[in-house]
C-alpha cells in the first residue's frame, strides 16, 4: 500500500491557524489536543536588521490524514482551508518529486496514534532460550555483605578511585 | 431579555420576555423619551459594522436620530483614510488592485502584478481589512511582487520584505514627506500624470523641502539610506501599490500621513491602473450609509453633535463626533441624550478610550439603553436594559462587501446553513421590524425584509433571491476612469474634486480650516515632545496589532480561537525584560499617567528597545459578569492608558499607537483557565 503524506511549502506559511482550527473542528478534538500544529520559529535576528521567522505546520500523532475525507476523494481539511495554499496531500513518491522544485519545503509522513498503530504486544514465536536444570548448594549465611557483593577489602580501593588522585 | 435600569451591571437580574413584549417595551420607552426630549435624544453607538456594513438605518430609519456615533475617539479607524481620499481624490478608498474584480483574476489579460507593494502600518494577513482578502498579498508575492514594510514591529511579512522601515510610532508623516522629497528631487515621478491630472504639485514640492531625508531619519529613527532606497524602489517599480493601514488613522497627525500616501500614489502614476490603486466607479457604488437619510432625519441632520465644530469629520461619516458625544453624555449639552442603542459595539472592551469614563457617562445620562448581540458583552451587561438575540452567520442569509460597497471588487453572499436556533433576528430583520413598528409611514415602500435588503444592500441592482446562490458577484472593473468620466457625477474626465484633479494641494482641507499641504506634528506624548516624562514613562506604547483568531473584542468565548491566544499579551524586548526582571510569560502592569492594565509578558524582539506593544479588545467571558468586574473588561484594557480629545484640526485621530508608558512585573497571575473556557463554551460531550 502506498504511503501518503503532506508536503509543506513553509516559505509562505503565514501562521493563520486555519489548518489547526479546521482540523480540530473536523475531528472534534477538544481544547488541548491538535491534529496539526504550526511551529513558530522567530522572530530572531539573523544579521543586523534581518529577522528570521518561519512558521512550519507539522502534523501530530493525531493526524489521520483525514481518512474519512480522503476515502471519499476529498482532500484533507487542512489542505482545503489553508489560506496560503502551502499544504499539498498525495502519495509520498509523488510529493517527493515536488521537493525538487523549490527550497523551503518539508515532507511529513504522519502516523496516526503510533501507540495504537504498533499493535498490542505479542510474544515472539521462536520460544527463545529455556532454563537449564541443575542443583544449587546453599552457602552459610554471613549477612548482607555477601548478599550485596560487598567486600571490606575493596573499600580502600574505592576511596582511592573516588578521590583526587 | 429585559432588566430594570436600576439593576444595570447585575448579571442575575435579567428576565426573559417574548418578542412582542420586547417590541412593546421599546416602543413605550421610545415614545416616552422622544416626546419629552425629541428624537435627537437618541444615540446609536456603532462599531466597526456587521455584515460588512455600518447598519446606519438603525439611526436614520428606526430611531430617526442624527446621532449615530462610532465611539472611538477621533473616529480613529478607517475614516481618516476614507475622508482624506474623499477630499483629495474624490473617491471612497484607493485599494490595492489584486485582480479581485477581474473574471480571470491574476491571469486576466487586463491585470498586471505590482512589482512593489508597500505595507504601511498594515497587517493584511491578520486583519483582512474592510473586506480585503489578506492572503492576496501571498498570491502576489508568489507571482513576483516585492514587499516594503513600514512598521515599528517586526511582523512575518516584514521578514520577507526588501526593506523594513521600523519607524518610531506616530512619525509616519515625516517619513511620507521625506519619500515625496526624494522622488520629486530626483525627478522619478510620472511627469505626464502629474501635469494632466493633479493640482498643486509645485506647492507640494516646495513644502516637502521642509523634510529632507536626513531630518526624517532623525525623527523616525531609521537610516537615511533606507529612506532613499525605499523611495527609489517604490518610484521606479511599475506598477506599484501601497496598502495603508490603521496606523495612519491612530494619531492626531494622521490626515497628513494620508495626504502624503495619496500624493505618493498619485505622483508615481499608480492611481487607477492595473496592479496599482483601484478606484470605485461613480456608477457602481452602493450608498448604504446615506440610505433614505433625507426622509428619515431630514433637517435634524443639522442637530448632529459635533457637526458645527468638526464638519470635516461629521459630514463625511454622517455620524456624530465621538469625543463631543461623550461630553454631551456628561454635561447634557447642547441637549440631553436619553435613549441608547448599540449597533454592534462593545465599547467598554474595545472601541473607546477611557472606557470607565464612557460607562459612567452612559449610565448617568441614558434612561433606556438596548442592544442586539450574539453574546452577552461587558458593555451590554454594564449599561443595557434590554438585549435582543442576534442571529449568527450560520443562521441567516447576508450580503458582504469590500469597503462597505465602495470598492470595485465583489459583493459576497452568505447563505444560511441551519435554521434559527431560538428566537434570534438578523440585524436587517430587526431594522425592518422595529422601523416598521416605530415609523410605519417611513417604510411603506418595503413590503418585506427582502425588499429592504435589496434596496439597502444591493442598491436595487440585484435581487438577493436571484444572486445569493452565486456566493459572490464581481463588479465590472475599468481602469483609468479619470480619462473616461467614470469618476465624476457629470461624467467629465478628471476627478470628483473642486479642481477636477487630485488635489496635492487640498482646497477642501483649506476650506475646512486645515493646512492644504502635509505637515509633521510630533505626537502629544513622545520622547521628543515630552522628554520630562521619560523618567517615569520611558517606553513608547503602541497598541492594537491584530491577533490571529480574534476580531477586535470578538471570539474570546470560542474555545478553539481563544486557545490560539489565551491571555492578553504585552510585547517587550529581551533587553528591557532582563533589566526590569520580567520573565517570558510573567504578568505585568503597564501604566502611565492616565491608567493601567495587566498583561502577560511576551519577551520578543518583534518590538525594539524603545517600544512596548499591548494587545487590544480583551475581556474574559468566562469571568464573573457582575459589576464592577464585568467579565474583567477593565483589567487588561489598554484603552485605560489612552485619553480622549487628542485629535487633529479636522477632528480625526487618537493617540492609540503613540503614547508613553512604563511596565513592571507583578506577582499575581491571571492566566486563563482553558479548562473553564471549554467547560463553559466548549462543545461538551
Amino acid at each position: 500500500m502506498p504511503k501518503y503524506g503532506l508536503l509543506i511549502d513553509y516559505e509562505y506559511c503565514t501562521g493563520c491557524a486555519s489548518c489547526e482550527v479546521s482540523c480540530k473542528e473536523e475531528h472534534n478534538y477538544p481544547v488541548g489536543q491538535w491534529g496539526i500544529r504550526v511551529h513558530d520559529d522567530g522572530p530572531w535576528e539573523m544579521e543586523e536588521g534581518v529577522f528570521h521567522w518561519n512558521r512550519i505546520p507539522a502534523p501530530t500523532d493525531l493526524c489521520d490524514l483525514c481518512a474519512d475525507r480522503t476515502g471519499k476523494g476529498r482532500e484533507p481539511i487542512c489542505v482545503h482551508h489553508c489560506m496560503a495554499n502551502v499544504i499539498r496531500f498525495g502519495k509520498v513518491e509523488d510529493l517527493a518529486l515536488h521537493l525538487q522544485e523549490k527550497s523551503k519545503q518539508v515532507l511529513f509522513v504522519p502516523q496516526y496514534k503510533p501507540h495504537v498503530a504498533k499493535g498490542p504486544f505479542v510474544p515472539g514465536k521462536k520460544g527463545g532460550h529455556k532454563g537449564t536444570v541443575s542443583q544449587v548448594k546453599a552457602k552459610e549465611n554471613v549477612g548482607y555483605e555477601i548478599a550485596t557483593h560487598r567486600d571490606r577489602s575493596s573499600k580502600t580501593q574505592f576511596d582511592n578511585e573516588g578521590g583526587n588522585s | 431579555m429585559k432588566r430594570d435600569p436600576k439593576h444595570r451591571g447585575r448579571a442575575d437580574k435579567w428576565v426573559q420576555i417574548t418578542h412582542e413584549e420586547a417590541f412593546d417595551l421599546i416602543e413605550k420607552e421610545y415614545k416616552r423619551i422622544t416626546a419629552k426630549y425629541g428624537r435627537k435624544s437618541c444615540v446609536v453607538f456603532s462599531g466597526t459594522g456587521r455584515e460588512g456594513g455600518g447598519m446606519n438605518p438603525y439611526a436614520t430609519n428606526v430611531l430617526r436620530t442624527p446621532n449615530m456615533c462610532y465611539t472611538q475617539s477621533g473616529y480613529a479607524c478607517y475614516l481618516p483614510r476614507l475622508a482624506s481620499a474623499a477630499y483629495i481624490v474624490g473617491v471612497v478608498y484607493p485599494e490595492l488592485d489584486y485582480a479581485g474584480g477581474l473574471p480571470g483574476r491574476y491571469d486576466d489579460p487586463a491585470y498586471e502584478v505590482p512589482e512593489c507593494l508597500i505595507l504601511w502600518g498594515k497587517a493584511p494577513l491578520e486583519s483582512n481589512p474592510d473586506g480585503f482578502f489578506g492572503h492576496a498579498v501571498i498570491d502576489l508575492m508568489r507571482r513576483g511582487t516585492r514587499i516594503i514594510s513600514v512598521d515599528p514591529r517586526v511582523n512575518w511579512l516584514s521578514t520577507r520584505a526588501d526593506h523594513h522601515l521600523r519607524l518610531r510610532p506616530g512619525t509616519d508623516t515625516a517619513l511620507g514627506m521625506a519619500l515625496l522629497n526624494i522622488i520629486i528631487k530626483e525627478g522619478i515621478y510620472d511627469k505626464q500624470f502629474v501635469e494632466s491630472w493633479t493640482y498643486g504639485f509645485d506647492k507640494l514640492a516646495e513644502r516637502v523641502k521642509d523634510m529632507p531625508p536626513e531630518k526624517a531619519a532623525g525623527i523616525c529613527g531609521v537610516k537615511m539610506e533606507d529612506i532613499y532606497a525605499v523611495a527609489r524602489m517604490y518610484a521606479t517599480a511599475k506598477p506599484a501599490a501601497i496598502q495603508w493601514g490603521l496606523a495612519v488613522d491612530q494619531k492626531a497627525n494622521g490626515m497628513q500621513t494620508a495626504q502624503c500616501i495619496i500624493s505618493l500614489m498619485s505622483i508615481t502614476g499608480n492611481i487607477d491602473v492595473p496592479g496599482g490603486q483601484i478606484l470605485a466607479d461613480i456608477n457602481g457604488n452602493v450608498n448604504e450609509v446615506g440610505y433614505n437619510m433625507d426622509q428619515g432625519i431630514g433637517d435634524d441632520f443639522n442637530l448632529m453633535i459635533g457637526l458645527q465644530e468638526y464638519p470635516a469629520c461629521c459630514q463625511v461619516t454622517f455620524q456624530s463626533h465621538a469625543d463631543l458625544t461623550l461630553k454631551t453624555l456628561e454635561t447634557g449639552k447642547p441637549y440631553p441624550l436619553k435613549f441608547g442603542f448599540y449597533a454592534g459595539n462593545n465599547l467598554l472592551s474595545c472601541t473607546s478610550m477611557e472606557p470607565q469614563r464612557w460607562a459612567k457617562a452612559i449610565n448617568e445620562s441614558l434612561e433606556f439603553c438596548m442592544t442586539i448581540e450574539c453574546f452577552m458583552t461587558p458593555t451590554a451587561e454594564a449599561t443595557c436594559d434590554l438585549i435582543f438575540p442576534l442571529a449568527t452567520i450560520c443562521e441567516r442569509d447576508g450580503t458582504v462587501f469590500t469597503h462597505y460597497g465602495g470598492s470595485p471588487v465583489t459583493i459576497g453572499f452568505t447563505n444560511k446553513a441551519v435554521e434559527k436556533q431560538g428566537e434570534s433576528l438578523s440585524d436587517l430583520e430587526f431594522v425592518y421590524l422595529l422601523g416598521k413598528r416605530l415609523h410605519p409611514d417611513l417604510w411603506t415602500d418595503c413590503k418585506s425584509v427582502n425588499d429592504f435588503i435589496d434596496k439597502l444592500r444591493l442598491g436595487g441592482r440585484y435581487k438577493f433571491k436571484d444572486v445569493h446562490k452565486l456566493v459572490s458577484v464581481q463588479h465590472e472593473v475599468k481602469y483609468r476612469k479619470f480619462e473616461t468620466g467614470d469618476l465624476r457625477r457629470d461624467h467629465e474626465p478628471g476627478f470628483n474634486t473642486p479642481t477636477g484633479r487630485i488635489e496635492l494641494y487640498s482646497t477642501i482641507f483649506e476650506q475646512l480650516g486645515d493646512d492644504p499641504l502635509p505637515y509633521y506634528v510630533e505626537p502629544k506624548y513622545s520622547p521628543v515632545s515630552t522628554p520630562e516624562l521619560l523618567d517615569k514613562y520611558p517606553f513608547v506604547l503602541t497598541t492594537g496589532a491584530r491577533v490571529i483568531g480574534f476580531f477586535h473584542s470578538e471570539h474570546r468565548q470560542i474555545p478553539y480561537l481563544r486557545e490560539l491566544n489565551p491571555n492578553p499579551l504585552v510585547e517587550i524586548h529581551p533587553k528591557n525584560a532582563a533589566k526590569l526582571g520580567i520573565a517570558d510569560g510573567q504578568w505585568c502592569e503597564v501604566y502611565n499617567q492616565f491608567g493601567s492594565a495587566k498583561y502577560k509578558a511576551k519577551v520578543t524582539c518583534a518590538v525594539d528597545e524603545k517600544t512596548i506593544h499591548a494587545q487590544h479588545g480583551w475581556w474574559f467571558p468566562e469571568d464573573d459578569g457582575n459589576a464592577p468586574n464585568l467579565y474583567g473588561t477593565f483589567r487588561s484594557n489598554i484603552n485605560n492608558l489612552i485619553p480622549n480629545f487628542h485629535f487633529g484640526k479636522l477632528g480625526f485621530g487618537a493617540p492609540v499607537k503613540c503614547m508613553l508608558c512604563n511596565i513592571k512585573p507583578i506577582t499575581e497571575s491571571y492566566d486563563t483557565d482553558m479548562a473553564l473556557v471549554w467547560k463553559k463554551f466548549g462543545k461538551g460531550e
